[in-house]
């Protein structure tokens, strides 16, 4: 992407707990797959609805717990500058977005009761049309980085 | 005025029939639940009584709305207070005030009344403090309205408003700039799609009725009449397309009739209707960006609509967000206009557009999507459904008109993005109006050095995003420097991050 790209990365926990949503999210299709193959089995259904019940769970656990958390989290990065924060994400598809800090209206922080358990918080940055996410940033950081953003944050001169 | 007052009681009627319009699906199933049985007992009535019942509470509640609804003038706010159980009271301070949008419906306009609607500058959090005063006398209203100017250039005086700089206030200017010809309406309505909404409409409300007539026997004589005279019957389709044109040209009429594009002060003044006069009253300072649509039947004609993107407004009005300013102009007609209204912008600007190499990936994707129709299309439908194949030459048009249009202009403090879906859009913005920019890089679009960037203006109360696809990824990186509050200036730096990007 080139040498500008934003320099800080989110914390390393992030990546249990996407990797920890992948297991809750994964658990949930394999009772939901285990019932299939039951009703199939009893019901002598097509073999095909035991092979992808086979297979969905395997593949959702390899994606989402194994492969997605970890590009994802190597893609994460942004970087709040005095005028500016810069944002970049995507797995397949890499976006990069640009706010000015005189258009940033509020920041907020919020943590649920995963991201509580690791200490980490998400934060929002709202301008007057959008809210952009940094997820799961450590609590500290999280809460320096609101801080600074909203003391940066001038009240902009015009309407909006 | 600073006593209670209540709204005219011409209120009651006027919210009894929105009640009534808003609960029309529920009142027409139960209408026609009614008469089914013949079997004379009591119980074929109680859908008809069910349906009187409830026009009668609606119409009971409109009275009661009214008689609850209170409005008066303290401290320099406009107060309101309403409701039966609950009671609401809403205090607006006037220089909150940005403008008062009027209106007039067929009930308004033999009491001289009219409808008020208070709008405030209005972010997100703020948008409760909006009003609606559903029929006042004009005095009234104007009355309102000087006290609210009053109000507003006491403050100004004092120069206690940041908003209005101290200035000697000259004679309040009031200029006509634009005034809609009845041709121009009818252009309007001919290109606007409007017949066919119109022959949609009556198709859609036809089946709901098809037990009720005898399609097939329609149908049959219909066959045989087309069979006896296939002039008649061609005759008999011009006459029904001709009336459905009748139709979407009156409704145009009805809704632009008047369109009278006014500048008073510091506000653009639009005024339109027939049977129901609106007037929408935009600060210019609120304006966020404008908008030209060209639809594809207009294009040729060089025919063009401007809408302005204008911030805050009222919650009420669903479409304040989008203002039509010029429903249907020449595009050169629009551009002095425009310049009269706005002279900072830069109207006529030349685009980049994308690279050749993007001229594949507007059209690749339309092909792969057309064949997941063609295929099960073709398959099923054997010999007939080939004519799918249709598709693909269109999917490649419509693929090479986006990649035609795609294009955007930096010139100063302005970015101007042009693009297309179907219609032709271009967009202008400026760089203080631009709330953020993304751009986007698929792993293909990487492979071709080029992305997609995209613009968010704010609109209304959310926000409204432009996109151009496929740019040439020197282009995005330039877009986003002249965006970056902490420029890369020099361009010997530019140079040394290009090179380390390729």
């Amino acid at each position: 992407m080139g040498s500008n790209e934003p320099k800080m990365r989110i914390s390393e926990r992030a990546l249990t707990v996407w990797k920890l949503y992948g297991w809750i999210s994964a658990i949930i299709t394999t009772i939901i797959a285990a019932g299939v193959i039951t009703l199939a089995v009893l019901f002598d259904w097509s073999v095909w609805f035991i092979v992808g019940g086979v297979v969905v769970p395997i593949l959702e656990i390899i994606l989402f717990v194994y492969v997605f958390p970890t590009l994802k989290w190597r893609r994460w990065r942004y970087e709040v500058r005095e005028e500016e924060i810069e944002l970049q994400h995507g797995i397949f598809i890499v976006k990069r977005t640009l706010v000015p800090m005189v258009r940033v209206q509020h920041v907020d922080t919020e943590q649920g009761p995963i991201l509580r358990k690791y200490r980490l918080a998400t934060i929002s940055i709202s301008t007057a049309a959008t809210v952009h996410q940094i997820p799961a940033l450590d609590i500290n950081e999280a809460d320096e980085l609101r801080d600074s953003i909203s003391a940066l944050a001038r009240v902009a001169e015009d309407d909006v | 005025m600073s006593e209670e007052k209540r709204l005219h009681p011409i209120t009651t009627v006027i919210n009894s029939v929105k009640a009534i319009r808003e609960a029309i699906i529920p009142i027409i199933i139960l209408f026609f639940v009614n008469g089914r049985g013949d079997t004379g007992s009591i119980l074929d009535y109680v859908p008809i009584l069910v349906t009187a019942g409830l026009i009668i509470l609606l119409i009971f509640l409109g009275l009661i709305q009214w008689w609850r609804f209170k409005y008066w003038i303290e401290e320099g706010e406009l107060r309101i207070e309403q409701g039966l159980l609950v009671k609401k009271k809403r205090y607006i301070p006037f220089e909150r005030i940005q403008s008062l949008n009027y209106s007039e419906g067929i009930f308004h306009r033999p009491f001289k009344l009219v409808k008020i609607k208070v709008e405030t500058a209005g972010s997100s959090a703020e948008m409760d403090s909006e009003a609606v005063l559903t029929a006042i006398t004009k005095e009234e209203a104007n009355e309102l309205n000087r006290m609210i100017a009053a109000a507003k250039k006491k403050l100004r005086d004092k120069g206690l408003d940041p908003e209005l700089p101290v200035v000697e206030e000259p004679d309040v200017e009031d200029r006509v700039l634009y005034k809609m010809r009845p041709k121009d309406l009818i252009v309007m309505a001919t290109t606007s799609g409007g017949a066919g909404v119109v022959l949609g409409g009556v198709l859609i409300f036809l089946s709901q009725f098809s037990e009720v007539i005898p399609y097939e026997a329609v149908f049959n004589e219909l066959i045989e009449f087309v069979e006896a005279g296939i002039l008649l019957a061609g005759i008999l389709i011009v006459l029904v397309f001709f009336i459905a044109w009748l139709i979407a040209v009156a409704m145009t009429f009805l809704r632009y009739a008047d369109f009278t594009v006014r500048l008073v002060d510091k506000d653009l003044v639009i005024t339109r209707g027939l049977l129901e006069k609106k007037q929408t009253t935009v600060p210019l300072k609120r304006i966020q960006g404008i908008r030209f649509d060209q639809n594809i039947i207009r294009e040729p004609f060089r025919y063009t609509s401007v809408t302005i993107e204008s911030a805050g407004g009222s919650v009420l009005e669903k479409d304040s967000n989008a203002i039509r300013l010029l429903p249907m102009i020449k595009e050169n007609e629009a551009i002095p206009i425009l310049h009269e209204v706005l002279p900072d912008y830069e109207w006529k600007v030349d685009f980049k557009g994308a690279p050749s190499r993007s001229i594949f990936r507007y059209i690749f994707w339309k092909i792969f999507f057309s064949l997941f129709v063609i295929i099960p299309v073709s398959w099923f439908f054997f010999p007939i459904g080939l004519l799918s194949l249709t598709l693909i030459p269109l999917s490649i048009l419509l693929g090479w008109m986006q990649y035609r249009t795609a294009g955007y202009n930096l010139s100063g403090d302005q970015l101007v993005m042009r693009f297309r879906g179907i219609s032709k859009q271009i967009v202008y913005m400026k760089k203080k109006r631009i709330q953020s920019v993304t751009w986007t890089e698929t792993y293909f679009q990487r492979k071709g050095h080029v992305a997609t960037i995209t613009a968010t203006i704010k609109s209304y109360v959310g926000g409204s995003s432009t996109s151009v696809e496929h740019l040439d990824k020197k282009d995005v990186v330039t877009l986003m420097d002249w965006y970056r509050p902490e420029a890369v200036s020099k361009p010997e730096a530019r140079e040394i991050i290009g090179e380390l990007e390729t």
